[in-house]
């Protein structure tokens, strides 16, 4: 292993440590970029030499910070490429050598590899032609690519789901939503309830950024999302990841939003680009969600109070799936039950853990 | 053709040598024995035996479907390699070894969902079980040996007893358990964090066959919002898409049916050891008088996907919606 490539993997893990990425998007391609220096800088001949590689440094990525799931999600993408490219090459040659296939159907799991052959277990140990790391790294890029255009993907989807005169209810502020909101602005004419979403006022900043694409809105605190829901036609809401069975973990105040939402028949619509879907399920709920600096709620100037209580401040909610009707992702509109599907075709299920 | 072997006494002799073994396997099992036997000479003839000796073995049971799931998964493999056969005979052997090959497999399927459902099981937890299934203890076992403390409730399961030898398997492997009356899920459901069961078979929609009781358990799950999880091999998946319990492959006329009033006919018959109506329930009915009004108890019921959180299967954790989609792979 190169010295120069070492000294960018621990760049990268301080600064998740330090928090200084933060975001699914940032932290997502930031990994990316890594992951093509790792890749193209190293010697490795087979594909497990270069499984191993890429789940070494996966594994001191997501230490460094477990609560950024876009990490794991997008080492787990390219560890899904390198399979795939490897499987492809395979089939290749066994076709041109005429070897009989009795079921090319078969994928990694089904029912049916139950009564199959079971010659998975030297797979990966053959050599690499060069045309392989060039595909490999071609699929890489794009990956990037593919992150690079998601807001214009989700984006170009708005027209369909907001129509005119509607009211539309949000929270957190979220370039995702953002630009969703701002595309449909541009086609009709609708209002905006955003939540102030307290302590981190991350709506105002939201409702600001609307407002100057012109679009008419209006901020209400959190305690009122209940009383205000009953006139409102759809809640959309950003995310900062989607976990396999189709819960969300998104800035704390999204389950009551959900939740109000629900009580009133609300749809409740998710926009979220792919690279935030995760195939870990919430064993525990409160597993993937972070306590921030309590100044916020009460300050330091408050000193007799904060003797007397215990203050905390947690980033973020889960929501279950029972809450969300739609996910708006870059490749189209999904209901939750159908997020598995996703799973299954972006990531290999024996990338669950990073195990070596 | 084959007289001289017989696949239902094969398949029961099975079952009672090795307790662990499951219906689907053991069916998979004297399917195979039954291919090592024949005589057959031509394609036709052989297929014609294999269909025949799995309908023999379907309708050798009462509640035939799990059995059955097995039966179609290895007529599925048998029919799709079918086609390209060049030597009659290599290919049979290669039957042979992968069907045995299946029965080895079939137990790692089980110790894979045990691996993928011990993280649902949170340290200081209380479950719920029905009944007993193997591959329910064994995900509850290998929780408790990864040092993770929890507690059990099970229901006793009055038809089967299964409860009790659940209840005897997770006390040995040092999990507290408590065995609940069958009535008392409702009364429990508030100290519990998870419902756990296993199935006899996870048909088309993501909907579960299993041991009576485990639909109310759901609607009683869900009523208090609580995680209701099913525990399922794949190869129990079955291509069953029932719209009620009343659709079943189990369900007959015989089944809960009221008996004529006037029951002297049915007390006769009784007394000469042959219950009129196939009850084979375990219900501890003391006159003859209430045994006879009792109609033929069902042992299963069906539970509508919509009840189940999700399902841990050696293919993954599945919503209720992925089981129809491997099973259009399988069969399409």
């Amino acid at each position: 292993m190169s010295l120069n490539k070492n000294e960018l993997v621990d760049d990268l893990v301080a600064k998740l440590k330090r928090r200084q990425l933060v975001g699914s998007s940032a932290v997502s391609q930031a990994t990316l970029k890594l992951l093509v220096v790792v890749i193209s800088k190293n010697n490795w001949s087979t594909a497990n030499q270069l499984l191993t590689l890429v789940k070494s440094v996966g594994q001191k990525l997501i230490q460094a910070n477990p609560t950024e799931l876009a990490v794991g999600n997008i080492i787990r993408r390219v560890l899904h490429v390198i399979r795939e490219e490897y499987r492809e090459a395979e089939n290749d040659k066994t076709n041109t050598e005429f070897h009989h296939h009795a079921a090319p159907l078969t994928t990694s799991s089904s029912m049916y590899n139950l009564l199959g052959e079971s010659g998975a277990a030297q797979e990966e140990q053959v050599q690499f032609s060069h045309s392989l790391r060039s595909n490999i790294i071609q699929e890489i890029r794009d990956i990037k690519i593919e992150l690079e255009n998601i807001h214009e993907n989700i984006k170009n989807q708005a027209p369909l789901h907001i129509h005119s005169n509607e009211i539309i209810m949000t929270i957190g502020r979220s370039k995702t939503v953002e630009e969703f909101l701002k595309m449909a602005a541009s086609k009709r004419k609708f209002q905006v309830l955003v939540a102030e979403t307290a302590p981190s006022y991350h709506g105002q900043e939201m409702a600001l950024e609307l407002s100057k694409a012109g679009i008419e809105t209006t901020v209400i605190p959190d305690s009122a999302v209940f009383a205000v829901m009953s006139r409102v036609n759809k809640v959309i809401l950003g995310t900062h990841a989607v976990l396999a069975n189709g819960g969300l973990v998104a800035i704390s105040g999204s389950h009551m939003m959900a939740a109000a939402a629900k009580h009133h028949s609300i749809p409740v619509v998710v926009c979220t680009g792919l690279y935030k879907l995760s195939p870990l399920y919430p064993y525990d709920e409160d597993s993937f969600n972070v306590t921030m600096n309590p100044d916020s709620v009460l300050g330091f100037e408050e000193g007799d109070l904060i003797e007397k209580v215990t203050v905390t401040n947690p980033y973020y909610d889960y929501v279950s799936p029972d809450f969300v009707n739609l996910f708006i992702t870059n490749q189209g509109g999904h209901p939750p039950s159908y997020l598995y599907r996703l799973i299954v075709e972006n990531y290999d299920p024996d990338d669950q853990t990073f195990d070596l | 053709m084959d007289k001289e072997f017989d696949v239902v006494a094969n398949y029961k002799t099975l079952l009672v040598e090795s307790p662990e073994i499951s219906m689907p396997v053991a069916a998979i099992e004297s399917l195979v024995e039954l291919i090592k036997h024949s005589k057959a000479t031509t394609m036709s003839e052989f297929m014609l035996s294999i269909k025949d000796a799995s309908q023999r073995l379907k309708s050798s049971v009462r509640n035939s479907i799990s059995l059955s799931a097995g039966c179609d998964l290895f007529l599925r493999f048998v029919t799709r390699n079918s086609h390209d056969v060049a030597d009659f005979e290599t290919w049979k052997a290669t039957l042979i070894s992968r069907g045995q090959s299946f029965v080895e497999k079939a137990d790692a399927c089980r110790y894979k969902i045990a691996e993928l459902g011990v993280p649902f099981i949170r340290d200081g937890s209380t479950v719920l079980i029905h009944a007993h299934s193997r591959v329910v203890s064994l995900l509850l076992q290998k929780a408790a040996a990864d040092h993770k403390r929890f507690k059990v409730f099970v229901t006793e399961s009055s038809q089967t007893q299964g409860g009790i030898r659940s209840a005897k398997v997770l006390r040995a492997a040092g999990i507290p358990t408590t065995i609940i009356l069958d009535a008392a899920v409702g009364y429990v459901i508030d100290k519990v964090d998870m419902v756990l069961v296993g199935a006899e078979g996870v048909v088309e929609n993501g909907g579960l066959i299993n041991q009576i009781g485990s639909y109310q358990m759901a609607i009683v799950a869900k009523a208090a919002n609580k995680p209701f999880y099913a525990v399922a091999e794949s190869y129990k998946f079955v291509r069953l898409f029932p719209l009620n319990q009343y659709d079943l492959p189990t369900y007959n006329a015989d089944t809960l049916s009221f008996q004529e009033l006037n029951t002297d006919h049915d007390a006769k018959s009784l007394e000469d050891g042959t219950p009129s109506s196939a009850s084979q329930t375990a219900l501890h009915l003391k006159t003859a008088e209430d045994q006879t009004s009792q109609g033929s108890n069902p042992l299963v019921d069906y539970t509508p996907p919509n009840y189940i959180t999700l399902l841990f299967t050696d293919l993954g954790v599945l919503t209720p919606s992925g089981v129809s989609d491997e099973l259009i792979k399988l069969y399409l």
